[in-house]
């Protein structure tokens, strides 16, 4: 008896140990890109817009990167794209127990470059987030969009980014680039 | 106007109007750093013991710019002749370590990659008046362009296509803006010259290969007026360096040199008022060979192998403006429906495509390329020949581990697809501004503008314009970070760091010996089985109640 209750309290700590060390990788994603950092972002925007039948649309873009600069410090560049779908989060934010999740809104997707001077994407787990905290439908879904923000179709042109508030989808923000 | 006469000018103002090129400019005016260069002319002019605004030789309502320079000269008797001894005024160099024939006017490079046939555009960044073809007098004292570095009011400017010249009469500019920018006050400029500056050594440095921080990338407008973080030197509210800080001039030779540069200093620090002819352009003539101090005295053992840009740089174009990385010319010549040239503009908001020129990539932030450089930076000139079947390397940095004379420097490394003579397998001179038939950027042939400054230099052309891929080299060495944000050593301390591909370092947590692996698994099993023996024999020992 006395080994099963060691077993099994030794085999909780060990799944604790793992899964501690791989919350990280589980609730955030980083996939590389083949772009530059405005362009990634430009895509990236693009593509958004090209789900507004899901009510997706572009909410803002940020900069915190230059906000940082010009406190005086040399960071690589960052943009962080906001979105909002309105199809999305109308029933969240709908729901007593569940708008506190608008502290997750509007949703951001970061493109950054790093040391190595390459330009990567990041990305929340938004399914593992929904099933979290009791909304994993709605938030598959976003899951499965995302994922289609940062697919790039390499034979279209690059479009230019769009610094200034798109409008719609309403999750506020929506300054221009420089800064938080 | 002695020099340009009435024809002369309208000729020129039509070209510079039909260019319809803003992206080339290269101007002697940095609009965003006025401010901060009117602070430092107050200061510096605060030091000066002469006021030239009381000066009744300046007190003249100049018509041209060598007017002005008579006027210079007539208290400087020496500066003009000092100048023209320099390879600001020459624009050529003999390398005397590789009798390679270089300067401005000889090399050829992967941007706009020639000077002759289009002086008249390229000469707004040289130090004179007039040299609009191959027969400038290059012992015209008057010619001599003192106010272009000396200018502390920010408002002097060499067009493109004026041959050197500032505009005197009004001018649309840019072409097409429907902007007009007033003729060139020029005693206004004469009565507040003053020490060089930022602004000024950046009006044609900060914007070398025709636009603000497109040729260097370490050199752009941010610099005009930068904070700490960007260069730690040049911080306008600290150190506040100007360029002859550090490229102390000489009888008006500057120093520092792209064609011969200083890769490695065993000598130490410089000390001032020595007779000591180094170059002082470099890092350890100030702070010596063994900078860090303490605990951080362990990085002096890096000194010998890397340049202190290394770690020092992190990044290049840094300060919000976009370098140009690569430049394709075999794509230009498109037209839009009309037939009329096209301006493509990118993502970054920077021009990615132009029918003059072809096709351009930007960045910024960009993480430098490494290679081991000994000073030594062998050419390919427009007599070489070379295997078109190999990517082209305009310029080559020589050195290596073991010659004793090198150090691993960060560089940016500019790829380029440009004209060469397909049967011959040469570099080419190419017509791109000036003359009116031929000129690339005017006709888009290829072969008419290849032909035409082929002739103009006198070389041999077979005929056939190919494209040939291309590598030039530029070391990195402005944008000096401040300490807290140098590289860390886990950048390079890792498989695939900074420096991984460089022969002939060993790198502690980058590289690893096989048979040290071994030798170290090996150590750390037999311990494993040496503690699982040693416990074991305990237990069994304790069972038996010894």
């Amino acid at each position: 008896m006395l080994k099963a209750v060691v077993g099994f309290i030794a085999g909780v700590i060990f799944v604790g140990v793992v899964g501690f060390n791989m919350a990280d990788t589980m609730m955030l994603r980083e996939v590389e890109s083949p772009y530059g950092v405005e362009e990634t972002a430009a895509r990236i925007q693009r593509n958004i817009q090209g789900l507004s039948d899901n009510g997706w649309a572009l909410s803002g873009l940020r900069n915190p990167a230059k906000a940082v600069a010009n406190a005086g410090v040399n960071v690589p560049p960052v943009l962080l794209i906001e979105a909002c779908s309105t199809k999305y989060s109308a029933p969240m934010l709908k729901d007593d127990d569940s708008r506190i999740l608008s502290i997750l809104m509007p949703c951001t997707i970061t493109v950054y470059k790093k040391d190595d001077g390459k330009t990567y994407i990041g990305l929340m787990n938004s399914g593992l987030m929904g099933k979290m905290f009791g909304v994993g439908d709605i938030m598959a879904k976003v899951q499965e969009d995302q994922y289609k923000f940062v697919q790039f179709d390499d034979s279209k042109p690059a479009p230019p980014l769009i610094r200034q508030r798109a409008g719609g989808g309403g999750a506020g923000g929506g300054q221009s680039d420089d800064g938080c | 106007m002695s020099f340009i006469n009435k024809t002369g000018w309208s000729m020129a103002m039509l070209f510079a109007v039909s260019l319809g090129f803003s992206g080339l400019m290269q101007t002697t005016e940095v609009q965003a750093a006025a401010d901060a260069a009117d602070d430092a002319t107050a200061k510096a002019k605060s030091k000066s013991t002469a006021d030239h605004s009381k000066f009744k030789e300046l007190d003249v309502n100049f018509k041209s710019g060598p007017e002005v320079t008579k006027a210079c000269i007539g208290c400087h008797t020496e500066a003009a002749k000092q100048l023209h001894t320099t390879k600001h005024w020459k624009w050529d160099y003999i390398n005397p370590d590789t009798n390679q024939h270089l300067g401005k006017n000889n090399v050829i490079n992967n941007f706009c990659t020639s000077v002759p046939s289009n002086y008249k555009f390229c000469t707004a960044c040289h130090i004179g008046y007039g040299w609009e073809d191959d027969k400038f007098d290059f012992t015209a004292e008057e010619k001599v362009d003192c106010v272009v570095c000396h200018d502390t009011t920010g408002k002097y400017k060499k067009l493109p296509g004026l041959a050197g010249h500032p505009n005197y009469e009004t001018i649309e500019w840019p072409p097409h803006s429907g902007k007009f920018r007033p003729p060139t006050d020029l005693k206004t400029i004469a009565q507040n010259v003053g020490k060089t500056s930022r602004a000024t050594c950046g009006a044609c440095h900060f914007r070398g290969g025709g636009g603000d921080a497109v040729k260097h990338g370490d050199l752009d407008t941010s610099l005009t007026n930068p904070k700490k973080h960007l260069d730690v030197h040049m911080d306008a509210e600290g150190l506040n360096f100007s360029c002859s800080k550090c490229h102390t001039a000489d009888a008006h030779e500057v120093a520092g040199s792209r064609y011969q540069p200083t890769a490695k200093e065993d000598k130490g620090r410089l000390i001032p008022g020595s007779l000591d002819e180094r170059n002082t352009a470099t890092c350890v003539a100030c702070h010596d060979n063994a900078p860090h101090k303490g605990s951080l005295s362990k990085m002096n053992e890096h000194t010998d192998k890397l340049a202190c840009q290394v770690c020092h740089i992190p990044a290049y174009a840094r300060g919000n403006q976009f370098t140009k990385m690569t430049w394709d010319w075999s794509t230009g010549g498109k037209v839009d429906e009309q037939g009329q040239p096209i301006k493509i503009k990118g993502s970054d908001g920077k021009v990615k495509y132009d029918s003059k020129k072809g096709d351009f990539t930007h960045d910024r932030y960009v993480v430098p390329e490494y290679q081991w450089f000994n000073g030594e930076v062998k050419w390919t000139l427009v007599d070489d020949t070379f295997d078109p079947d190999q990517i082209l390397k305009i310029n080559s940095f020589t050195g290596s581990a073991d010659d004793g004379k090198s150090r691993v420097w960060p560089t940016k490394v500019f790829r380029g697809k440009q004209m060469y003579d397909k049967v011959n397998n040469k570099l080419v001179v190419t017509s791109l501004s000036d003359d009116p038939d031929s000129a690339l950027w005017k006709n888009f042939d290829h072969k008419k503008a290849v032909e035409y400054g082929m002739k103009y230099v006198g070389k041999e052309f077979s005929g056939e314009v190919g494209f040939i891929e291309t590598e030039m080299s530029w070391p990195i060495t402005h944008m000096v970070a401040p300490k807290d944000d140098a590289v860390d050593c886990h950048q390079c301390h890792k498989e695939n760091g900074r420096l991984a591909g460089i022969d002939g370092l060993y790198i502690p947590g980058a590289n690893n010996t096989p048979l040290m692996d071994k030798l170290g698994l090996a150590i750390a099993f037999l311990t494993l089985i040496g503690v699982l023996f040693h416990g074991a024999l305990r237990y069994i020992m304790h069972k038996r109640g010894g």
